[in-house]
This record gives C-alpha cells, structure tokens and sequence, in this order.
C-alpha cells in the first residue's frame, strides 16, 4: 500500500456571519495518492471548494478550527504563514474556475507564469520567461514565444485556462488542485482543458484534485472520487464502483437525476426533492434525511460515520451500513 | 417517493425595491439623523422670521453701533456682527439663502440633465453624440470662472444666481442618466415592452426614468451639500447673493479686516455652512447604501 | 496602437475646444450692446472716444465676424485686451501662470503623497479604529469651505501666533516685498494656501484609494497570487495597488478642472497672485474680456489635463489599448 501524499484529517473549517456560524467544512477526511487523480464531487455549497482552499490556508474570511492536513510529514494547518508560502505555488499549486478574472489584468502573461519560478526557485526574469514560453506551448499556446508578451484580456476562454494550468505546473509540484476547471468554459473547450489535464497528470505525474459538480467529467477523469454534501463526505470509492453501485442515497439520487440518452422517451427525470440545508442550521442526524427517499428512523436522531460499505466504497448511511440495498422506490 | 422534502431555512415576504430600501434607509441612524437635521434647517429657513422672532427678536438688517463686535452673551446669543446685526438672526435668515438656492439649484439641473441624459441615452447615435459633446464642452470649463463671468454679465438674485450654478451641474447629470439608460435599455424587459408597441414617450416615463430614479436620488442628495459650498464661495467674494440680504457666504466677505476684533464672527457662519453640508453628505451616503448595499465599502 | 489611441482622443478634445469656443462667445454677446462699465465712468472720455474703444475691440461687428477675429487671434496666442487699459490678456496670464501651478501643484502632490498611504491603511485595516477615525476625518474634510478653512488657519496661524508674539506664517501673497524671495520664505508663504487646497482632495482621494484597494485586494487574481505562495507584501503592492491605482489617475485628471479653478478662491483668500485672483480682480472691475480670455485660457488647460490623463491611463491599463 503506497503511502498517502496528502491526507486531510477531520476538517472543520468555519466562516462567522451574522447569522451564525456557517460549517463549511464539517468533518472531512481523504487521502490523494501520488499520481492519481481524485474528484471531489457535490452541488454548489457543499464545501468543496473551502475544504481544498483549506488545505492551502486560503480559506479566509474563514477558520479552520480543527483537524489536519498531513503533506509529507508536516500539518499544514499548524505551519506559519511563511512556511506554508513555500508549499503554496511551489509543491502544492491551485487553479481556479474563472480563468478571466483569476489572471492578473495588468501584467502579460509571460510575466506572470514566469512569477512562481521567479519566486520559487530564484530564477532570473530571462530564464523565468524562457522556461514559461515552454510551459506555455506545452500546454498548447500556439506561437508562445510572442503570444508571452500579450494579456489575459487578448486570450479567449480556453487559452486563458491553459494560461492558468503553465502557471501551475512550472515548479513541477507534487499536487494540482483544480477548482471547476471548466466550468466557465463552453462544452467543446471544456473537453480540450479535460484532455490537456490528462495529459499533464500523465506527463509530469502530478497527483490532482478536480473539485466539479459534473458527474460526466469525474467519469471522464478520475480514478476515485468523493461525494459531499452539506460539508461532509457521504461516499468515497473507485469511480467505477461508485458509479455503477453507489451506497449513499444522495450519490444514488445525483445519478438518477442525470438524464440520459438511453433513456424511454417518456420516462420522467428525477429530481432529488427539497432543497440543500443552511449550513448555520443543519438537520438532526443525517444532514441528507429530510431529502432522503430511504431514510429510518435512526437517520433523524444520529449522524452516520463514513465506513466501510462494500468491498471498496466508504459510505456515511445508517441503510447501507446495516446491509440494506438502494433500488428504485 | 415520502411527502414533500422540509424546507430549511425562513422564507421571508417579497417586498419592493422601493421598500426594501426604505428600510435600510430608516435602519440607518447616522443617515436619518442627518436628514432629519436638514429638513429641520429647511423648517428654520422657511419660517425664518419666526424663529428670528421667537429666539432672537432681532432684524437681520437692523444696525446697532452701539453693539458692535458683541461676544456671545445674552444680548446677542451668538454674538453681533462690526456694525451691530445680531449674528444668529442672520444665521437663521443666511438659511434661506443657502438652501433656498441649493434645491433650487437641484431641482433645475437635475430636470435639464435628466431630459438629457434620458434622450441621449435612448436615442443614441447622432443625437447622442452632439448632446454628450455638449456636455463634454460644458463641464470643460471650469465652473468657478463661468460662474464669475456669468454673474458680472447677470445681476444674481437667488434665482439667476440657481440658474448660473444649475447651468454647469445639469452636465455631470445628463452624463448619469445616460449611463443608467444605457444599461437599463439592455434588459429584456425594455425588448419585450417594445414589442407590445409602446410609443418612446411611454417606454422613457413610465420604464426607464423609474429604474433611473435611484441613481438620481443620490446625486441630488450628494449633490446639495456640493452646491452649498460653491454657492457660499460665490457670496463670499461678493459675486453672489449682494448684502444686506444675509447669507452665510457674504456674512464672511469682509471678514479679514476684523479678525483681530473677533473671531467668532469667523467661526459661526462657516460652522453653519459645515454642519448643513456635513448633515447633506451623510445623507446622500446614506441614501445610496440604501439603494445598493454592494457598494458599501466596509 | 497607442498612436492610434492618441490621434483619437486629441481629435476629440480639439472638437470640444471648438464647442468651448462658441458656447464662451455667445455669452458675451450678450454685453456687446451695452456700454462698458468702468470706461463710462471717466469723465475725460467723449462718446467718440467710447465709440471708438468699442470698434477696437470688436464690439459692433456682426458675430460671426467678431468670433472669427477672436479665432484668428486666439491661434496666435493672442487672447484679447483689457477693457481697462488694453493691455493684453495674455500677458496677465503668462505672469500669473507660474504662481497658479506652483500652487495647485504642491497641492496635487501633497494630495497624493498623503492620501495614498492613509488609503492604503485604510484598506488594510479596515473596521479598526484607525480606519474608523480616518474615515471620519475624510467625511468631515469633504464638507468644510474651502474659503473658511482658509480663513480659519489664517486666524489661527497668522494672526493669533503674532498676537501671542510667537512665530507666525505670513497669510498674503508669494513672497514677502521686503527681504523675502529665498527658497525658505516662499515655501512658508506657501504652506498655508497649499494645505487648504490640497484638503479637499486629501479627503475624497484617500477614501477613493481605500475602496479601490478593497475591491482590488477581493478579486480571483489576488487570490491567485497568495495561491503561488506570495508574501502578502508582494500581493498588495504588486498585484493589488497597480490595479488600485489605475482609477486615481482618472480622478486625478477628472480634478483637474477643479485644481484650476477650486484654486481661485484659495488664491483670493490668501492673496495669492496666480490667474484665479487675476480673474476675480478683473471681474469687480467689469473687465469682461480679461475674465473671458483667462476662461477660455483655464478651459484649454483642462481639456489638456484630460487629454494627458487618458493618454496616462491608455499607458497603465492594456485593455484601454488594445480594446
């Protein structure tokens, strides 16, 4: 059994607001594996987004009031501010949805996929820039050499995104966090950033995190995924497995909602019924019940740990755990 | 499938843009206190002679050289002035000028630029052009000299005076109202009322000016506290509002020749002027975090 | 690309000039059918000396004859005489010139020298007391009379100090008449009227800087910055105030217009001799065409400063460019 390079411990990462303390993050735990890819799946609000921003120490406005973060042999959460500078952009880099706005207006582009190495490894401006022209047609700029000199705002979506991912990778980190890469791209573009970050994780071995709320592109992509919901994990496992037998209700709802090709031509969508809980509020018990086509009377009293359900999936459900099956209702 | 999922979290009732607003507004103290402030400084400079009458009993224009340069005292609340006018009588009197011309003021250069602005930004294209050209001419002078000029070539009473400050400010309007008629026109709301055949006249009152009306609500309340300043300075170097008629601004024409005899005649009618332009810009703060809270800063 | 830029906007603002023209003259046709005030009060003058002060200046002519000879003379720099004694406009001008800008400018700097910082701390520690404080103090400075702050330092540093026999700053004019002139006594003259102008200024651009720095500092790119690991110093000076900055030079030159002019009534105040006293001077003399020709003289300055500060911002901001 290979040796986890990352691993999250029982997160709690927390934002203060007037109306009470919001947990985003409420008791997550995974490992990422060297070389894998691992998606993180779950609607908007789950707490994705703030439990990987954690894992950098980004998270403010935020707190993280318990838990850890273990990269190679350290806590993240306990290392000061310039300790964790280090990992950030260097072993550990992060991209964002938004390729337009993530990129820094007034500044070309060259300069600014040449700033990590600048930083990092001490590299002159000349070497800096000579080494992000390459990373730059590595990742598919035609014509880097020049278009280095343009700015974000002479790039179109797509590029943009590549732009974003060179700016990652030219310190070769270990981990690649990438924040719905493609969501604010159109569906054919989204298809290129997805090969190209195939191709990377293959190329340069970096272990990667997708975090995305499109159940296609975690097929697509990953070789493990995570299912949140309300800031937990309700079910990890082989993509295959989960797929093909979830054991969380909610996994098992997000799957029959999908439509799909095949489907009869009258056949009606399901979707899942409700609406997601405020995360000052949560429910008793099991934070999915109230939505839950499946629930017991023990899913409104006790919250279920993840355990082990099936040969290679983890499951937070009182249902599954006890053995019981999720078919059609 | 069980019975209706739990909704979690409290629904609250619709309400209009309009009374949410309001609502903030009012759950703003600063703000309200500051507007109360000057609807009571308008309430003084109104009835004016009434409250000269009851706190004072004093003229604004009667001269007493007996009681030149008077501290603060009984006689003279706030003191008297260097030939003998009892100086919070001019104070309360000085009010009317001061906001008197100032609404006026607003009330013409925001019909003007808003009329402007509406046409510019609904038409568009050669209209459009020569009306912000013309505004871009306009607000290129600077607006100290154009005033000076205008008022050596036209005696100013308040009303002209109004005129000749109002004949710079309608341009900042115009370019306002065109740039919210410019966004608003884009709305699919404008395209679907078009296409049930409304004329322009209706499409300009009754669906653009509406959603422009909150952006032209704060600038006149900014812009007030903005023209009381510049219409003080005009009476101050003696091109506005003549004397005897008192206003803050001419209270303090002369004043450098008599600093040495009192410093409080320096002192309260810039303190007035401070207080009812501080009062003007709170609100106007207040009113435009009430219409947008994004755009509070902290 | 940036020449192409260029051309537009001077093309443009030779447009308004144009405009400017015309709008200043159909003003004052309105005194050219009336007697001129100030020469009728000579005794000596005859009505044919009258008469022929009038055709000098041009007073009879059909409009469009008298905007064309003003035209001509104003491209040749000449923008006019004196109703008073027919000097020339442009000579009053180029004298007074000097002393304006050494004034609005020391203000624009002190102005900017303060208020960027006191922005920038306001953006970093915002809601702390400090913040609180300064933020109270800009909205306070927003709402004192230019001409009664003046007033009021005059009382307080000139007058009371010299009272009470301690050294005082001299309230009037450039330099003192007697042994004055050095660097040091022009600088004293000049601290009063330079503060009072730069304070106006000092408070709406500090608390522009502040929330321009906060609006930068919650954009993605800032958050990718911190995401490559850089110190917070390099994400707020490098990343965060050139983006933050960009809009203050578009204050900067939009204030222009207001530096000019606002100057006049600091100069009138502190008598100062810049073009605004000269203006004011004038105009209790009814001396139209001096005041007229300083007018258009300010407006050519300010469509200049326009144009300069949409040539600095094209500079700082690419997408103004190349959009």
């Amino acid at each position: 059994m290979t040796q986890a390079l990352l691993e999250v411990q029982d997160l709690h990462t927390v934002f203060d607001t007037k109306e009470g303390t919001v947990k985003a993050v409420d008791g997550v735990s995974y490992e990422l594996y060297p070389g894998e890819t691992l998606g993180i799946v779950g609607e908007s609000g789950c707490g994705k987004s703030v439990s990987a921003l954690s894992i950098m120490r980004l998270q403010r406005p935020g707190r993280i009031v318990s838990g850890k973060v273990m990269f190679k042999g350290q806590d993240l959460t306990k290392l000061t501010e310039a300790e964790m500078r280090e990992i950030r952009g260097k072993e550990i880099a992060m991209i964002f949805q938004d390729p337009m706005t993530s990129l820094n207006p007034v500044y070309d582009v060259g300069w600014q996929v040449g700033e990590p190495t600048r930083l990092h490894n001490g590299w002159d401006a000349k070497k800096a820039l000579a080494s992000a022209i390459s990373m730059l047609g590595r990742v598919g700029i035609p014509a880097a050499a020049s278009r280095a000199e343009d700015y974000p705002h002479q790039f179109s979506g797509g590029m943009r995104q590549r732009v974003m991912i060179a700016m990652g990778l030219t310190t070769t980190p270990q981990v690649l966090i990438a924040d719905e890469p493609t969501t604010a791209l159109d569906v054919t573009i989204q298809a290129q950033i997805l090969d190209l970050l195939r191709h990377v994780n293959r190329e340069f071995g970096t272990a990667t995190i997708l975090i995305t709320h499109n159940l296609g592109v975690v097929a697509g992509m990953c070789q493990r995924v995570l299912v949140m919901y309300a800031g937990r994990v309700v079910e990890s496992g082989p993509t295959a497995d989960v797929f093909a037998h979830p054991k969380h209700p909610y996994t098992w709802s997000l799957l029959r909602s999908i439509p799909r090709l095949d489907a009869e031509k009258h056949e009606p969508l399901w979707p899942i019924e409700g609406i997601p809980p405020s995360l000052v509020d949560l429910p008793a018990g099991c934070s999915f019940h109230p939505r839950c086509a499946f629930r017991i009377d023990r899913c409104t009293r006790d919250e279920p740990a993840l355990l082990q359900v099936g040969e290679t999936q983890l499951a937070a459900c009182w249902v599954t755990q006890a053995g019981g099956e999720l078919k059609g209702a | 499938m069980p019975s209706a999922g739990i909704e979690t979290g409290a629904a609250r009732p619709a309400q209009s843009y309009w009374n949410e607003s309001w609502e903030r507004l009012r759950a703003n103290r600063i703000g309200m206190a500051a507007g109360i402030l000057i609807v009571v400084l308008a309430a003084i400079a109104i009835a004016a002679p009434l409250f000269s009458a009851l706190l004072t009993h004093y003229l604004p224009e009667a001269i007493n050289l007996d009681e030149t340069f008077a501290k603060p005292g009984l006689k003279h609340l706030l003191g008297s002035d260097e030939i003998g006018r009892d100086t919070l009588t001019r104070l309360i009197f000085g009010a009317r000028v001061s906001l008197g011309v100032a609404f006026l003021t607003v009330l013409l250069s925001t019909t003007v630029g808003t009329t402007v602005g509406m046409l510019a930004g609904y038409y568009g294209g050669w209209l459009d052009d020569i009306l912000m050209r013309f505004v871009d001419m306009v607000l290129s002078i600077p607006a100290i000299f154009l005033f000076i000029l205008m008022s050596i070539l036209f005696r100013p009473n308040p009303v002209t005076l109004a005129m000749i400050v109002a004949s710079v400010g309608w341009g900042a309007v115009a370019r306002l109202v065109r740039g919210e008629v410019l966004s608003v026109k884009e709305r699919d709301f404008i395209l679907a009322t078009r296409s049930i055949g409304a004329s322009d006249a209706r499409m300009m009152l009754r669906h653009l000016l509406p959603n422009v009306l909150p952006v032209l609500i704060v600038a006149a309340s900014l812009g007030v506290g903005q023209i009381i300043l510049v219409e003080a300075a005009l009476d101050f170097l003696g091109l506005g509002i003549q004397p005897p008629t008192p206003s803050w601004g001419n209270m303090l024409t002369n004043s450098q020749s008599y600093f040495f005899r009192s410093g409080f005649l320096v002192g309260f009618p810039g303190i007035a002027i401070f207080i009812t332009v501080l009062a003007s810009n709170l609100f106007g703060n207040a009113v435009r975090d009430a219409f947008d809270p994004r755009l509070k800063s902290h | 690309m940036l020449a192409k830029y260029v051309a537009r906007r001077f093309f443009a603002s030779v447009v308004v000039v144009l405009g400017v023209t015309l709008i200043t003259l159909v003003l004052m046709s309105s005194t050219r059918g009336s007697y001129v005030p100030g020469i009728d009060l000579n005794p000596a003058l005859r009505p044919e000396d009258i008469a022929r002060l009038r055709a000098g200046l041009g007073l009879d002519e059909p409009f469009y004859q008298w905007y064309g000879t003003w035209l001509w003379a104003v491209l040749h720099g000449d923008f006019g005489r004196s109703m008073i004694d027919g000097s020339p406009v442009i000579a009053h001008i180029l004298e007074r010139l000097p002393n304006t800008l050494e004034l609005t400018a020391t203000a624009i700097v002190i102005g900017v020298l303060i208020s960027v910082p006191v922005g920038i701390i306001g953006a970093l520690r915002r809601g702390s007391k400090v913040d609180h404080s300064l933020t109270v103090v800009s909205v306070a400075g927003f709402a004192v009379p230019q001409f009664w702050m003046g007033l009021m330092l005059i009382l307080i540093f000139s007058v009371t100090l010299e009272q009470h026999g301690l050294p005082w700053l001299p309230s009037s004019g450039a330099f003192s008449a007697f042994n004055g002139g050095d660097l040091l006594d022009r600088i004293a003259h000049l601290i009063l009227p330079a503060t009072v102008l730069s304070f106006f200024y000092l408070s709406v651009w500090s608390r522009f800087i502040r929330s321009s720095m906060l609006e930068v500092l919650s954009q993605d790119y800032i958050r990718t910055a911190r995401a490559k690991g850089m110190s917070e110093r390099r994400v707020v000076y490098l990343h965060g105030l050139r983006n933050a900055l960009i809009p203050l030079v578009t204050l900067i030159g939009l204030e222009l217009p207001g530096l000019v002019s606002g100057g006049l009534v600091v100069e009138v105040v502190f008598g100062w001799p810049g073009i605004g006293k000269l203006a004011f001077e004038r105009a209790l003399q009814y001396d139209y065409s001096t005041v007229l020709g300083v007018t258009f003289f300010a407006t050519l300055l300010v469509i200049a400063g326009n144009l300069l500060a949409d040539l600095l911002y094209g500079v700082l901001d690419p997408r103004i460019r190349y959009g």
